[in-house]
């Protein structure tokens, strides 16, 4: 994956995950971000940290964006969600405008 | 997200850091040496904005937010904006006026994705206007309003000018235009009611006086490219600034005060009228006689008249001529139909 074409997404413990950036654009926040005239030069490593997000959940999502840009193209899969994680998650798809 | 672990903000501690982002963002518009916003910055202000709206009652402060978000623009237009604007006059007002709405799409682009959250519930259950209405909602209010007439008079001016023959600005001009257009979002009614009907009026008072000079001293074919060539210049003007909606109302004073108003007169000119270049076969300005009339409501009546007129005497006078003549002249009169069916093309 190019450097141009990746953003890297960091939770609240500071692991890091490198995604495409078409699969980080599915959160609508992060899409206004990336797309807001003139604040990030091409050359700069996109970086976002969310403080608030845990690992475990900045994880799901991330699996969640690769899923939808899969579902989009048509083919038709269940996401698997395990249950501790529902509220959470909820409450971080809401932040995320996702 | 651990809500229970939350802090609750408290307005005036949450609305001082948006205050300052804010800041940030009027000095980078300002031009004034200040670093970009960094992913974090964003992230900052939309999360504070989040949590302000999403704590508890009391604690939920999404109409504050809401109002402030819309002083915000308030407070800098009437102390920045506006008085930039008041002291400067005609082509510099509008390079002025030009730059303060390029700068107010960014800053509702900003803040709007700063308060985004607002959009997304709180304007959907109280039924109010989206966030990027109401930003550009104060400029209109605010600006616009004040300044529209003073606009529009520097624009016609210009207008005026190149129709004299001088260079004017024309991108500037479809700029200015532009914010006509897109302050009415979706609507064409203040470029029609704030500056077409004014632009109108003004492009017939203008043609209404050139035109009752060239017929006094103008022959009909000269009158006539002199017409043929403001229609071709308005038609251009419209192409490069004037919204493309303006062309047929624009098109249609000018061959009403140029054609319509002095048709009988220019027809009738006793040496260069229709009857003279019927009579001398000027194909090309007949051509243009006809391209010209026929643009305007019953024009070629009285050119029809005129022509039957003409073919009717031709035709006696030929028949005439037979009666008069021996019946070897036959010939002659077959080579005269041609040169009459020659006008009906």
């Amino acid at each position: 994956m190019r450097k141009e074409d990746s953003v890297k997404l960091i939770s609240a413990e500071g692991f890091e995950f490198v995604i495409h950036k078409d699969a980080a654009m599915v959160s609508q926040i992060i899409s206004n971000m990336l797309t807001s005239p003139g604040s990030f030069a091409e050359t700069e490593h996109r970086e976002v940290t969310f403080p608030e997000i845990s690992t475990t959940i900045l994880e799901k999502i991330c699996q969640y964006f690769y899923w939808s840009l899969q579902y989009a193209n048509g083919k038709e899969t269940e996401f698997p969600i395990e249950p501790e994680l529902t509220l959470e998650l909820i409450m971080a798809a809401n932040y995320l405008d996702t | 997200m651990a809500m229970n672990e939350r802090k609750t903000i408290d307005l005036e501690q949450g609305w001082e850091f948006m205050q300052k982002g804010i800041t940030k963002l009027k000095n980078i518009l300002e031009g004034l040496p200040e670093p970009q916003f960094s992913s974090e910055d964003y992230m900052m202000l939309y999360t504070t904005i989040y949590n302000m709206c999403t704590q508890k009652p009391p604690h939920d402060y999404s109409q504050q937010l809401y109002d402030k978000y819309r002083e915000s623009f308030e407070e800098y237009i009437t102390s920045t904006v506006l008085p930039s604007l008041r002291e400067k006059h005609d082509e510099f007002m509008l390079r002025e006026l030009v730059k303060r709405w390029a700068n107010h799409k960014v800053m509702v682009r900003w803040l709007s994705r700063f308060f985004h959250y607002l959009d997304r519930y709180f304007i959907a259950r109280r039924s109010l206007p989206p966030l990027n209405e109401v930003g550009l909602t104060c400029f209109r209010d605010l600006v616009y309003q004040e300044l529209n007439g003073k606009v529009r008079d520097a624009v016609i001016s210009l207008i005026d000018q190149e129709r004299e023959g001088e260079q004017i600005d024309r991108a500037l001009l479809k700029n200015v235009l532009d914010i006509f257009v897109e302050i009415g979002m979706g609507q064409m009614d203040y470029y029609e009611n704030d500056f077409e009907a004014a632009m109108l009026k003004d492009t017939a008072a203008y043609y209404s006086r050139k035109a009752s000079n060239w017929i006094l001293d103008d022959s009909c074919p000269d009158y006539m490219l002199k017409a043929e060539e403001c229609l071709k210049r308005e038609k251009d003007r419209v192409s490069h600034y004037l919204h493309s909606s303006s062309e047929p109302k624009l098109l249609e004073k000018v061959q009403h005060e140029l054609l319509s108003v002095y048709a009988t007169q220019l027809l009738e000119k006793e040496h260069s009228g229709c009857h003279a270049l019927l009579r001398d076969d000027k194909v090309e300005d007949l051509s243009r006689m006809f391209r010209l009339f026929s643009k305007i409501p019953r024009g070629l009546d009285p050119v029809s008249g005129i022509f039957k007129q003409h073919v009717t005497a031709e035709g006696t006078a030929l028949v005439k001529q037979a009666e008069d003549a021996a019946s070897n002249k036959k010939v002659g009169i077959l080579m005269t139909i041609p040169t009459l069916v020659n006008y009906l093309m």
